[in-house]
Formats: C-alpha cells, structure tokens, sequence
C-alpha cells in the first residue's frame, strides 16, 4: 500500500490574542497527501487556510492533533518540504542576487552540484541569464518563478503553495500556474495549494478540498476527474469544468453563509 | 555645477565672511579665518599629531567599532528573543537615559585619566543607537521572511548572520552613523573633563592658556576628523547597502 507523503490528523489550531482569549482556527482537519497528488484547499477568507499550510509545515506547532511527514511526526520543518509564499517580495532575500536566492534552497550541496542544480531551476521557469539580477529588477511574476525555482531546486517530495499567484496580474497567474504544471508533472513532487481562486483549484488539481468558516473543518472533497495534460482554454472551456466549478463554488458559499449565520459577520 | 563643487562654493563664502568680520571687529578672542587654519595645520603637521590627534583617532575607532559589535549583537538578540527584549527593555532605557558626560567621574576613578577611561566613556553613549536600531530593525523583519529562513535551514547562527544581520542592515546603519558621531562628541567632552591628552584635551588646554588662536585650530581640525569619519562610513554603507538602492525606487516594471 502506498503511505501517504503528508499525513494530517484532527489538526486544531488555536491563536491567543494580545489581550489573552484563545481564539480557534482550525477545529478539526484531516487530510492524506498521497505521493504526486495535487491536492488544493479552498474555503471561505478567515478559515485559517494559511494556518493550516503552516502548522504542515512545522511552522507552527499544532494545538490538537498532528502532522506525518512520510509517517514521522512534524515539529519542524522537514527537509523534503519546500513552500512557496504568497508574499514573494518578503520571501525572497533583496540582498541577494537571483542566482543566490535560489541557491539557498540548495544550500547542502557541494558548491559544483549546487551551481549545476540553479542553473537547472532557473532554466525550468524559464529565468535563465537572470542569475545576477537582484528581485527587485524582476517583475512580479517573474519574483515568485524565482522562488519557484528555489522551492524546487531540492528536489522536495512535497510542495507546499500559499496563495502563490494572488499577488500578480491575471494573464501572468495563467502562466504561472502552467509552469507549476509543467514542473509538477515533470518531477515526482506532491502539491497542497491554498487558494481563493476555485477555478485555479480545479484547473490544477486532483482533489480540491473545501474549508468551512472559521473554526475550520473539511466540509467537502471534490474529486477533479478532467484528464491531463490541461491546458488552460481547452481545460477551462469543457462542460466538466463547469460542472465542477458550481460544485465547489455552491459548497465554499456555503459555508461562507454558514459563517454569517453563526458569527453575525465575516472576516 | 555638481553637488560637490556647489558645497565648496559655500565653505569658501563662509570662510570669507568670517575673515571678513574678524578683521572688522578686531578682538584677540576672534582670530581670523586664515589664523585659524595656521593654527590648524600648526597642530597637524607638529608634535600634536602624535601626542593628541592620532590618540584621539584612535579611541573614537575603538570606542565605536566595540559599540557596533556590542549593539549590533546586543540588538540581535534583543530584537529576536521576546523573553530577552522583556527581561532587558526596563534596564536598556535606564542606563540609556543617563546623561553620558556624569559618567565621566566614574570612568575616570574606574580607568584613571587615560585613552581607557575615554573608550569606555564613548562606549556608555554610542552603544544605544546602535543596539536601539538593531532591536527594532530586527523585530520588524517581516515574518514571511524568518519564516523563508527556517524553511530552508537557516537556524541558529546562520539564521542571524545571513537573514537577520542583512535584512535588519539598513536600520542598523541608521543607528552606526549616529553612534560615529555621537562617538567623536563624547570622545571630545571625556577628554576635555579627565584627559591627559587628546584633541579635547589639546582644545581646553590651549584655551586655559590664552592660546586662542591654538584652541580654533583644534576645533576646526576636530571638524575635519568628523567630516572625514562621516565621508569613510558613507562610503562603506553605499556599498554594503547597494543592493537596497532599487527598492527606493520601485520595480523596474509591474
């Protein structure tokens, strides 16, 4: 049988805030990553999707349940685990050139291999000649296929994604998510995407989840039967998209409604 | 005309107008513009130079590059560790409030009347700058980034001196330019209240002994020591921060 990559159990996260009450972000989520599934989480804002992806992660210890990474329990970050931010501005290092960046997602490696492995990254998002080149001279979308490369440049067994393509136009956020496409069904990797973009969601995955409101739960699995390779008119333009499209946008609305129902209000 | 050639365009008016209304009023306790520079170059091509000039020199480099260390490392820690920032903050803004000059005395019992007791003197009043804007700069480091770092390994050690000591850089720089100046001030006052030599020393000294032409020169030659540290440091700082001259100016496109 085969383990699943990332395993997450009954997961409760709880914040405290500055004046001391314990505010709960996820009450209870479960989910299995198997190894080279797309899986993407969606749900209404405030659900403590990025939470979730954190506490993953090993970013953030868990107040309830637990987290497997190929079946050993998460307290920090795993190596084999790479994440990529929505924020690529505050993730990626101004100080260093482009090449470096990304070379810091390969920082075991002798210096030969590593050299050889970020210009191999950086040719897969298509960056090459921009080793020398500070983030800051780049634009948006050419910032987060930076930090894509330096995410991938390990060669991780899971990728990690918040929002990933939020922060960019568009025509680039099409691009982009082709490009994790390509370097996904390239490798070996498995992806776990939080995102409000429910088409992106389908687009990409396999399975989509969906979150209730805050405290969070899994309210729904949808599995995302479109065949592969996708590409984005003729993916986008079958009546099964569609389909699944009204699926998972009826369930993340409910469960927005049900947030206004309990909360009087939505965050 | 560039900036620089406009700059010396307004030294050379004000020297002027000072010549000018020196020899107008005519008083021994206001020396000309051209005595005063004699004066100068008296005190930096004489004995003074070894005695009093290079000593001083010496203490303000030593005073401030400890008080860097110190701060930066301090500030560090401070800005990183919340229990530390807690544990330090009450005793931080006590010994930062006191006014460094009092604390001459003491470093003159503690040190005796020396270049040490002059260190330890600029060391009381540059540290905090530096530590200040360290603490800060690295409490504000935004958390997506420590959050990068740990991802990708950089724990410990090299969690501070490769994320934090460059992303908290320009912030730490701020606070390194006022601790240099603040560094010559004190190393000016110490020597005046409790040296045996050194540039304050030779200003109050002149000074006592009617020798006002002589304590003019010491000031402008202290001038010209706090121009040439300030200009060193300048260019040290454009080049270990030039990688954050483009964020000032936004992305090259969208």
């Amino acid at each position: 049988m085969v383990e699943p990559v990332l395993s997450v159990r009954n997961l409760q996260v709880s914040l405290r805030s500055r004046d001391g009450s314990v505010n709960q972000i996820t009450k209870d989520v479960s989910l299995d990553l198997m190894p080279h599934e797309f899986v993407s989480i969606v749900g209404p804002s405030g659900s403590g999707k990025t939470t979730l992806l954190r506490s993953a992660a090993g970013l953030r210890p868990p107040s309830g349940g637990q987290v497997l990474f190929e079946g050993t329990p998460v307290t920090d970050v795993p190596k084999g685990l790479s994440i990529v931010f929505q924020e690529y501005n505050k993730s990626l290092f101004p100080w260093l050139s482009v090449g470096k960046n990304v070379a810091v997602g390969a920082r075991e490696l002798p210096v030969d291999e590593k050299n050889q492995k970020v210009s191999e990254a950086l040719a897969h998002v298509g960056l090459k000649g921009f080793e020398n080149r500070y983030p800051w001279e780049l634009s948006g979308g050419m910032q987060q296929r930076a930090a894509l490369a330096r995410a991938m440049v390990s060669d991780p067994s899971i990728l990690l994604m918040d929002e990933p393509f939020a922060s960019v136009d568009a025509l680039t956020r099409n691009h982009l998510e082709d490009v994790v496409l390509a370097l996904w069904s390239e490798s070996k990797f498995a992806v776990l995407l939080v995102t409000h973009d429910v088409g992106e969601a389908i687009y990409l995955s396999d399975r989509v989840l969906v979150l209730s409101a805050r405290p969070s739960t899994v309210l729904a699995e949808v599995k995302i039967d479109l065949e592969r390779p996708r590409n984005q008119i003729g993916t986008r333009s079958q009546a099964r998209f569609a389909e699944l499209h009204a699926e998972v946008l009826e369930r993340v609305e409910a469960a927005g409604r049900l947030a206004v129902g309990i909360d009087g209000h939505v965050d | 005309m560039s900036t620089v050639a406009l700059g010396w365009v307004g030294i050379l008016i004000l020297a002027a107008a000072w010549q000018i209304l020196a020899i107008l009023l005519h008083k021994s306790v206001f020396p000309t513009f051209v005595a005063a520079i004699a004066a100068a170059y008296h005190i930096v091509t004489g004995p003074a130079l070894r005695t009093d000039i290079l000593p001083s020199v010496e203490r303000t480099a030593v005073g401030f590059l400890i008080s860097s260390l110190l701060g930066v490392g301090v500030g560090m820690l401070v800005g990183h560790y919340r229990a530390v920032q807690q544990w330090t903050a009450t005793v931080i803004d006590f010994l930062r409030s006191l006014p460094t000059p009092l604390l001459v005395p003491v470093a003159i019992v503690v040190f005796g009347l020396n270049g040490k007791m002059v260190v330890a003197t600029i060391i009381s009043a540059a540290i905090w700058p530096v530590l200040i804007n360290t603490a800060n700069g690295t409490a504000e480091i935004e958390p997506t980034m420590m959050d990068t770092a740990n991802v990708f390994g950089l724990r410990g050690r090299k969690l501070f001196l490769k994320v934090i000591l460059p992303a908290a850089s320009p912030q730490i720089f701020a606070g390194l330019r006022i601790a240099l100046s603040v560094s010559l001030a004190i190393m000016v006052v110490a020597e005046i209240l409790g040296g045996s030599s050194g540039i304050g020393y030779y200003i109050s000294n002149a000074q006592q002994s009617f020798d006002i032409v002589g304590s003019y020169g010491g000031v402008i030659v202290l001038g010209l020591l706090g121009w040439v540290f300030d200009t060193l440091f300048l260019a040290f700082e454009r080049r270990l921060l030039s990688w954050q001259r483009g964020t000032v100016g936004g992305f090259i496109d969208g």
